[in-house]
């Protein structure tokens, strides 16, 4: 039987095995791996492409980090920005499948459809758009809720308006994982639940929650990897500004690294973000794990 | 009556929110067809009051926007093509034939998709400086040509297909890339069809890479070149309009083509997942 179910292997096999794992070790190697290794030694370095400058700093680019007021300003931004979109992105993204999922809703599949549609669109050019949806002089924002607010030069209101832009195109993207979630439960326990006589709340609070929390993990876990790499959103729509409030951590690199050209100092953030971002990733399982 | 109405109510919310999500884009549509003036009119309309293609005209006079998306529609196939054949064959040597340090080299693979760009962005570019790739789309491609989301999604899907149908061909003889070529590539054409519509995304979208390592102008692809545009020309809004409509509509167009297949796809990986 067990000699059925795995034959000897042939000779293309072994040819076609060893060209595939070979490339992806070559690949991988060249394009990760060494890149990895050479901005963890840059991370020591005062290294600037454009003075020519490689010179050994030891743990002076770190310390320069963790001293710089910019950096705590937009580990805060990036906090409130994660919590607050990821909190969106979840509660409306449960609630729309939910309501799709439900018998009380017919036309399911357009609108999933068309929820979806903003999280395949470009960011760059859906940022413009929506820069220009919050100008005061030719959006539309301000037009249609009679408002008069310079968004996005607003201190208190810019890091909001970025939210909101994130959140419109994000949210999709949760619906189609919590229906696909919903489609994939066991009908068995929300048949035993009704026949207990349990009530639509009941059976969504003890039943579909519960089972739902391993996609409630994945989309908070992917949610969060994201959000300490957004960055496109601020280069288009605020660059940062106005003053440092809407600096996100992924910003920072960007302008340290290809706008100041400071390549050490910019490694050396990159592998804190890069800590931070295991770091919640192994928080979240954790959590998760403790819980059941 | 009671669920008729708690169902006529749920209706008009998702409704609501469907309207909230599409306005952006019939708002930037319709904008892209009016004149400057009519743009920075107090009273605004949604629909052009005067109906005008030359926004869409004078872009392309004053950029090429045209080959701009030549361009990129050129690198995002290239780069598509290659993640869809690469991340298949890689997926199906992966999930069908067992080998020593297979699963290894499958946690490795799930490990490349935690490493963020920022990490390996600097020294990729000094790489494709000493390699003489710059301003070349060799630089553009090749760093693309694997991909572990596309490679982990592509080894669950072809883990589901039947290892009968595989052996039933090696009995009559077929190789291992007659196999690959005739019989899993076709079979996998769900997963196939998901990756493929995120990588296109992924690389169409793309602003930081392309704007590194491609210097001339004509040879720039569409992100950079809307940023480009909005730099120089940031008060012709008829013209922006029109630039930005260019580079999703394309986009747009291919996913509600392909939708159902690609809602399925990006599902399905993340239930088994």
């Amino acid at each position: 039987m067990f000699k059925k179910s795995h034959p000897l292997q042939s000779k293309s096999e072994i040819i076609l095995r060893n060209i595939v794992v070979i490339a992806m070790v070559i690949f991988f190697t060249v394009f990760l791996i060494i890149p990895i290794g050479i901005a963890f030694a840059g991370s020591f370095h005062e290294w600037n492409p454009l003075s020519g400058t490689y010179n050994f700093l030891g743990l002076k680019n770190y310390i320069d980090v963790f001293s710089s007021g910019l950096f705590w300003t937009s580990m805060l931004n990036t906090l409130i920005f994660s919590v607050v979109v990821i909190i969106f992105r979840v509660g409306l993204g449960l609630g729309i499948a939910y309501a799709i999922y439900s018998s009380l809703v017919k036309y399911k599949s357009f609108f999933r459809a068309v929820y979806y549609m903003p999280v395949v669109t470009p960011m760059v050019a859906v940022a413009f758009v929506w820069k220009f949806m919050y100008n005061p002089q030719i959006g539309t924002i301000n037009q249609i809720f009679g408002l008069d607010i310079n968004w996005l030069m607003n201190p208190k209101t810019a890091l909001l308006a970025v939210m909101i832009m994130t959140i419109w195109k994000d949210f999709g993207y949760a619906v189609v994982m919590y229906m696909a979630g919903l489609y994939s439960l066991p009908t068995d326990a929300l048949e035993a639940a009704k026949v207990d006589g349990a009530n639509a709340w009941q059976t969504f609070r003890y039943i579909t929650l519960p089972l739902l929390k391993p996609m409630t993990l994945f989309v908070v876990i992917t949610s969060i990897i994201s959000y300490i790499q957004a960055y496109v959103q601020i280069l288009i729509m605020t660059e940062g500004g106005p003053g440092t409030t809407t600096y996100l951590a992924s910003y920072i690199i960007y302008d340290e690294a290809f706008v100041k050209y400071n390549f050490g100092y910019a490694s050396a953030l990159s592998f804190v973000l890069f800590v931070i971002t295991a770091v919640f990733t192994w928080l979240s399982f954790r959590v998760s794990g403790s819980q059941e | 009556m009671k669920r008729k109405i708690s169902s006529i109510a749920l209706n008009v919310i998702l409704i609501l929110l469907g309207v909230v999500t599409v306005y952006p884009f019939i708002w930037m549509v319709c904008s892209s067809f009016k004149q400057n003036s009519e743009i920075m009119a107090l009273e605004q309309h949604l629909l052009p009051q005067t109906f005008i293609i030359d926004n869409y005209i004078n872009m392309n006079n004053r950029f090429n926007f045209l080959r701009f998306f030549a361009n990129s529609l050129f690198v995002t196939l290239a780069i598509t093509l290659l993640v869809v054949y690469t991340s298949t064959i890689c997926g199906f040597v992966l999930s069908k034939y067992k080998f020593k340090g297979r699963n290894l080299l499958f946690g490795f693979v799930l490990a490349t998709m935690m490493i963020p760009w920022c990490v390996t962005i600097i020294p990729k570019y000094t790489m494709i400086q000493e390699f003489g790739w710059m301003d070349s789309y060799k630089a553009l491609i090749i760093p693309a040509m694997f991909s572990g989301f596309g490679i982990f999604n592509m080894k669950q899907h072809i883990a589901t297909l039947p290892d009968e149908i595989l052996e039933a061909a090696r009995i009559d003889g077929a190789d291992e890339f007659y196999i690959f070529h005739r019989i899993v590539l076709p079979m996998a054409k769900n997963g196939i069809s998901s990756i493929a519509i995120f990588q296109f995304l992924w690389a169409w979208e793309d602003y930081l890479w392309p704007y590194l390592v491609i210097n001339t102008q004509e040879k720039q692809l569409l992100a950079v070149g809307l940023k480009m545009f909005n730099g120089q020309y940031s008060t012709d809004y008829g013209a922006l309009f029109a630039a930005t409509a260019i580079s999703i509509i394309p986009v747009l167009i291919i996913y509600l083509v392909f939708q159902k297949q690609f809602i399925a796809g990006i599902a399905a990986s993340a239930v088994k997942g």
